[in-house]
């Protein structure tokens, strides 16, 4: 059972795709902001990580970039599923660990659990 | 690293796009989650619920937004307002919404009454506005609070909506006070947030005389505008 780190300040979409997420057999830890989700990461260092970009607090990019200063999370894959995905490059995106980028705008629900299983 | 890193700033038209792209790409997943045979009736209720209430809040913004492109032409007629009441009617509006994501929102009730002079209907909007963006920044278990202050010598009443949630980080702030009144901004007033909100209630505030502002608390924030004050409680 992998364990997956969810990012989202949308409630809503939180419970949604946590819920998708469970049904494919994965731990999952919800954190609704930046802060929360380094207090979560101190606890249980996920497998992967799906997280909005923009978030209540600030953006996703400090949290990333504080990841990546540590040899343990520094290699977490991180999937970034967002509304503006459009205005992202993947390949700019890798130094922070990101391997895929999603958009909220397009997928399915079930998309998510996609994603997470192709990332580990 | 790349040009990401810190602060990731967001072009104003794109900014914009997001804000009503949001509530859409919203109500998007959550109808294709109702076509999940697997939901209980009481899932199922509550996805219907949440749609509802996402396309409402869509529709509440861009109603402002028209109504924004049309303020130079229009005339607005302005009365003397009781704030109380008007902050009442604000949060039986939206105590559907906070209730659906687990929050509450109230009225700090004054003691002595004051009346503010301003159109009704675009003060009702800022107010549905700040309430509405303080829903998604507060934190579960805090109850976002409608204040009403008193500025007798500056002749102003403010209305304040006082959130607790995560705190703004100083650039952040630094560039919400900058752009205040520019807009939509290219550095949102809060991440999630294009600033579109506020640009709307800045044009709302303007053509009524009036400004808006933000206060940043060590748990949240408060977003309030400021209106005259009506000098007819002092003539009783």
């Amino acid at each position: 059972m992998t364990r997956v780190l969810l990012v989202e300040d949308d409630r809503w979409l939180a419970e949604l795709y946590e819920s998708v997420l469970q049904r494919d057999g994965h731990t999952v830890d919800v954190a609704h902001h930046a802060l929360a989700a380094m207090d979560v990461i101190e606890n249980n260092v996920p497998s992967v990580i799906v997280a909005d970009v923009l978030l209540a607090g600030s953006t996703i990019f400090p949290l990333l970039h504080e990841l990546q200063s540590y040899g343990d999370t520094g290699v977490i894959p991180v999937i970034l599923c967002t509304n503006i995905a459009d205005q992202f490059d993947l390949e700019a995106l890798k130094t922070y660990g990101v391997v895929r980028i999603i958009d909220k705008t397009t997928i399915d629900p079930a998309d998510i659990a996609a994603s997470v299983r192709s990332a580990l | 690293m790349s040009d990401y890193e810190g602060s990731y700033v967001v072009p104003p038209l794109v900014a914009a796009a997001h804000e009503l792209k949001a509530p859409l790409a919203l109500v998007r997943q959550l109808t294709l989650a109702l076509q999940d045979d697997a939901l209980s009736t009481e899932d199922r209720r509550r996805l219907h619920h949440q749609i509802t209430l996402t396309t409402e809040r869509a529709l509440r913004l861009t109603t402002n937004l028209t109504k924004v492109a049309r303020l130079e032409d229009a005339l607005f007629d302005i009365e003397p307002i009781n704030p109380e009441q008007m902050c009442c009617d604000v949060v039986a509006e939206l105590t559907p919404l906070f209730a659906a994501y687990g929050r509450s929102v109230a009225v700090q009730s004054r003691r002595h009454p004051l009346l503010l002079v301003a159109n009704r209907d675009l003060l009702r909007r800022i107010l549905l506005s700040f309430t509405d963006n303080a829903l998604h920044y507060s934190e579960p278990g805090t109850a976002v609070e409608l204040q009403i202050k008193a500025f007798r010598e500056a002749g102003v009443v403010r209305i304040g909506v006082r959130d607790y949630g995560p705190a703004l980080s100083s650039a952040l702030w630094r560039e919400l006070q900058k752009k205040l009144k520019t807009a939509p901004q290219s550095v949102h007033a809060r991440p999630e947030s294009s600033g579109l909100g506020l640009f709307i209630a800045s044009q709302f505030a303007d053509v009524m005389s009036g400004a808006i502002g933000a206060v940043r608390h060590r748990d949240g924030a408060t977003f309030y505008v400021e209106l005259p004050m009506s000098q007819q409680l002092r003539l009783l």
